[in-house]
């Protein structure tokens, strides 16, 4: 009788249809699906640099970007005096003769002063000779 | 060695869908109580299917292994949003559309009632009782889906109904008097 109860109540719940499923989910949820298929294209180079600069630079961009306008601003100051020097030497006139023989003497005169003088005492080596301990006390005393 | 998986066609996804969608739908939506819960549920295991095709390989019972995945995605739902103690308020407090819509005012009580008892059921017990009398499921097939043995889920069943007898039992007698 109970086991009868039990069927009677299971086919009434049974017979209870569910809700159905919204129509409309059918072609987003197929799409998402899909599309999560998919491979994900690959990055270009350019792309994936851009990435990485901007991950690096992204906190502070101003203070990056006048950073990098101060060094350009060096190098092109440092590279257009580097150019300039070899072509004001080249442009200068040829000294005069005697200013050349003045430029000579000058020469000579610090080669003399530089060149060691030979008959300099503090140069030599001193010609030692050992002499008996008693000879030496002498020397002291007197 | 290089592993080429196969993609799946668009038609083979589709045939799922037509074939399980609307019973998933249901056990999902039994379990969670949520429309948009219940859709991305249904979404994340058709995107994992797309993505993973393998799964499906060597699968006997794609109704049985569906409803499993289903069954975990729904666990690791709960557990990520910590909504347990949310839903099990719902269930208490709001009669959610788990069944279809009637004209007929009993019919339509009956139906409100069960749904509301059915939401008082502890998780798992909702779980077996949806299976066996909406999914058309053996003990067997639940304990597969469920990983569960066939006694727990006979045993689930037995507790389940016998809670929702005795929450709808006034309304039950009433309708089987008036017919």
């Amino acid at each position: 009788m109970m086991n009868d109860e039990t069927e009677k109540f299971e086919q009434r719940l049974t017979r209870q249809p569910l809700r159905p499923i919204p129509r409309e989910w059918r072609a987003e949820v197929l799409a998402a699906a899909l599309s999560a298929a998919r491979p994900a294209p690959r990055a270009s180079l350019l792309e994936t640099l851009n990435q990485q600069l901007a991950t690096l630079f992204w906190p502070h961009p101003k203070a990056w970007a006048c950073l990098a306008s101060v060094w350009v601003f060096i190098l092109t100051v440092n590279l257009s005096m580097h150019d300039s020097s070899p072509r004001r030497a080249e442009k200068s006139e040829p000294p005069s003769p005697e200013m050349m023989v003045e430029l000579r003497k000058q020469q000579l005169l610090l080669a003399e002063l530089i060149s060691p003088r030979e008959s300099h005492d503090a140069d030599r080596p001193r010609n030692f000779t050992p002499r008996p301990r008693g000879e030496r006390v002498e020397i002291l005393t007197t | 060695m290089r592993v080429i998986i196969k993609m799946p066609s668009s038609q083979e996804i589709e045939r799922l869908y037509d074939a399980h969608a609307a019973a998933l739908f249901a056990f999902l939506f039994n379990l969670t109580r949520a429309e948009a819960d219940s859709r991305d549920l249904l979404q994340e295991i058709f995107v994992k299917l797309a993505r993973e095709p393998q799964l499906l390989a060597g699968v006997r019972e794609e109704r049985a292994f569906l409803i499993r995945l289903a069954h975990n995605t729904t666990i690791d739902l709960i557990r990520r949003r910590c909504t347990r103690e949310r839903t099990k308020e719902n269930f208490a407090s709001e009669v959610l559309s788990l069944f279809a819509s009637t004209s007929d005012p009993d019919e339509k009580v009956f139906r409100e009632e069960l749904s509301a008892a059915l939401g008082e059921l502890p998780e798992e017990q909702r779980a077996v009782v949806h299976l066996k009398l909406w999914g058309g499921l053996t003990f067997e097939e639940i304990a597969v889906a469920l990983d569960i043995t066939p006694n727990t889920a006979s045993s689930r069943y037995r507790y389940g109904l016998d809670k929702l007898r005795g929450r709808l039992r006034p309304r039950y007698e009433e309708m089987k008097k008036a017919e």
